[in-house]
């Protein structure tokens, strides 16, 4: 009996640390990213019927000009015992949708030249108050550049992802063709892992450039006589392309690594028949790999998708980020406190939260993916 | 000549006589795939590292080779010279230290949170288990830089902004899921009852697990661990957003960009893919148990 409680509490103490972790550090900033996206953080003034107290008569906004109706003197008792004046005023303004507000206010919400005399004040304090806005995704969907970006997304996802997965395919069969030196391949073709995006963009830099390897490739073979100016901002079709042969190169290896998991899963006995019964490279692949390797392409194809969308600092390197926008750089550029950046953190959660919910829909679908695999291989 | 070529390839010679045309036909078919395969082989091989030799040839030619056209295939002659004026340019080396001490911090972090999971997931079964699994799946295929928007917002709030260590509790965050994964993968492959047989010995739970378990994962977790590492070396988004004077070196490069010398550049983007040189090469046995478990 002790045993078995014993080993109904382990499990959970032993999972709790990361679970702990993962709500700190993954669902609370998904909350705070959402707040931050949907809700107004402002201070507005609340304007009351009486002195200290009454029915709430309105709020104004910051910085509205008020008229003062009337003024009253109170005292104000403080910690040590003595007393100081208080005003409370009368005021009357507009509020943002230019209503007419008239209420009291206390004298710490306002700035007035003279507590005594001044007719005017202007409305400089008020509580914190929160607002739920569409502002924010207005304002994404209504940046020229948000569309610019998706377009280029979409576009890059479209172009990199049939490349990579017969790349990685044939990479993977190579591999398991059992060739001499086949432990040496498999590092080599599993560098790119370890190649953070902004190397792998600053390698195909030096190849796109003017003076770049590419040029002195082509003119020494005789194909061009001048270097060619392969990445300028009239040149989008090359920028694109340095893009995906980048990505290509960089992000090859982890489908590979997923396909060659994937081969390894198949029967040898299945591979053996079809070469017995003399099916053809093409058939087997046709009718035996590839369709056993569906699952293991699902998978890669969900985290290659979801990846894409991540994509930045390739594009970065390549071309400044100016030329060509993806949906990750809009996201560092509305966040960007510097010179080139909006330092607006409301539109980049807003930006954030785009590229969650489309990640979001394609992790569902992996997970069904996952949990169908499953079941099918308890069976 | 082609019959002296089979007969070497076969094991018995004194059967090449006795090849009818048709066998021979397709003993040459099988040679000549083979080559082919080969050949393709090499060719990927070519893709993959011609880009870093290039950069390579880059970072080690004098400066005046770097901006000279057409380019040089080679080092030579050899120097120093472009890594030298990247890695004395200001800020460079202080940006190097934060991402070691970064990465250091998200292994540690990572792997001590991350094993006793793996280990519970691999070894019991309760209740909860699998949603658990899936829910760290799920984390893993989420894009969690995209999460330094708001976290950068609450660590201004908290006054944690800035930090170098604030970079690495994102990163543990990115790193984690794949890190439960390949953790439990590893113990999976230990078959429990190595660890009932201890058990059996005498061994307390605990004394089964350091004696008997922990010598046969620890190079997969090794692995894991070095992953990390990389993982955390490369990040650049959340690195770049949430620090502004303790940047990363990625953070750093990207932040320089635009007002760098080629030469920054290229000696930058060699110098930050060299631990993926050295690192790979002894986790790549590993790599399948990182990527490949789909149903384990």
């Amino acid at each position: 009996m002790g045993r078995r409680r014993r080993r109904n509490f382990a499990p959970y103490l032993l999972i709790l640390p990361s679970f702990i972790y993962l709500a700190l550090f993954f669902a609370w900033p998904m909350f705070r990213s959402l707040q931050l996206a949907f809700r107004r953080e402002s201070q507005i003034l609340a304007v009351y019927t009486e002195i200290e107290g009454g029915d709430l008569a309105g709020r104004l906004e910051l910085q509205t000009d008020v008229a003062v109706l009337n003024r009253e003197r109170r005292e104000e008792t403080l910690p040590n015992g003595r007393t100081r004046p208080i005003y409370w005023f009368q005021i009357v303004g507009e509020n943002s949708v230019g209503e007419t507000v008239e209420g009291w206010v206390n004298q710490r919400y306002l700035f007035i030249e003279s507590r005594t005399e001044s007719e005017t004040a202007r409305v400089v304090g008020g509580e914190g108050a929160h607002e739920w806005t569409l502002d924010y995704v207005r304002r994404m969907f209504n940046d020229h550049n948000f569309w610019r970006a998706l377009r280029t997304t979409l576009l890059l996802l479209v172009l990199i992802l049939p490349l990579q997965f017969v790349l990685a395919i044939i990479m993977a069969l190579v591999l398991q063709s059992q060739l001499k030196g086949s432990s040496i391949l498999l590092y080599i073709y599993a560098i790119p892992l370890g190649i953070s995006d902004l190397a792998a963009g600053l390698v195909w830099v030096s190849i796109f450039r003017q003076n770049g390897f590419l040029n002195t490739f082509l003119t020494e073979i005789g194909v061009l006589d001048s270097p060619y100016v392969f990445l300028s901002a009239n040149n989008q079709e090359w920028m694109l392309a340095a893009i995906v042969l980048a990505e290509v190169w960089r992000a090859t290896s982890i489908v590979m690594v997923i396909v060659v998991s994937g081969l390894q899963g198949i029967p040898r006995d299945y591979l053996e028949a079809g070469e017995i019964f003399g099916a053809s490279l093409w058939q087997r692949l046709r009718h035996i790999i590839l369709p056993l390797l569906k699952p293991s392409l699902q998978v890669a194809l969900i985290l290659r998708t979801i990846l894409a969308f991540q994509v930045f600092a390739v594009v970065v390197a390549i071309t400044g980020g100016r030329v060509i926008t993806v949906l990750a750089y809009e996201t560092y550029r509305w966040y960007d406190p510097g010179d080139s950046g909006f330092n607006n953190p409301n539109v980049a959660a807003a930006y954030a939260g785009f590229i969650m919910l489309i990640s979001l829909v394609i992790a569902i679908f992996y997970l069904r993916t996952v949990r169908t695999q499953e079941e099918a291989a308890r069976e | 000549m082609t019959t002296v070529e089979e007969r070497q390839a076969l094991p018995q010679p004194t059967r090449a006589r006795v090849l009818d045309p048709a066998q021979r036909r397709a003993l040459r078919q099988m040679k000549l795939r083979r080559a082919g395969t080969y050949a393709l082989a090499i060719g990927i091989a070519i893709w993959i590292l011609l880009p870093i030799w290039l950069i390579g040839t880059m970072a080690f030619s004098p400066s005046d080779q770097v901006y000279a056209y057409p380019k040089p295939v080679v080092p030579v002659p050899f120097s120093t010279e472009t890594m030298q004026f990247f890695l004395e340019y200001e800020g460079i080396m202080a940006a190097t230290q934060n991402s070691i001490v970064v990465a250091l911090v998200t292994l540690a972090l990572s792997t001590v949170i991350a094993v006793p999971a793996g280990y519970a997931i691999s070894r019991y079964i309760f209740p909860g288990r699998d949603a658990f699994r899936l829910g760290v799946l799920a984390v893993r295929a989420f894009p969690i830089v995209i999460l330094a928007v708001p976290l950068a917002v609450t660590f201004i709030q908290w006054g944690m902004y800035d930090e170098v260590y604030t970079v690495a509790l994102m990163h543990t965050a990115l790193t984690l899921p794949t890190t439960i994964l390949v953790v439990s993968s590893v113990f999976a492959s230990v078959p429990r009852e190595f660890e009932e047989a201890a058990r059996i010995f005498g061994c307390t739970p605990v004394q089964a697990f350091m004696r008997v378990v922990l010598p046969l994962v620890l190079p997969g977790i090794a692995a894991a661990a070095i992953f990390t590492f990389v993982m955390s070396w490369n990040e650049v988004f959340a690195a770049t957003l949430l620090t502004i004077r303790n940047r990363t070196l990625p953070a750093l490069i990207l932040y320089t960009l635009n007002k760098s010398s080629i030469q920054f550049q290229y000696a930058g983007g060699f110098f930050m893919l060299v631990p993926s040189l050295v690192f790979i090469f002894f986790i790549r046995r590993y790599l399948f148990n990182m990527w490949g478990q789909i149903t384990k």
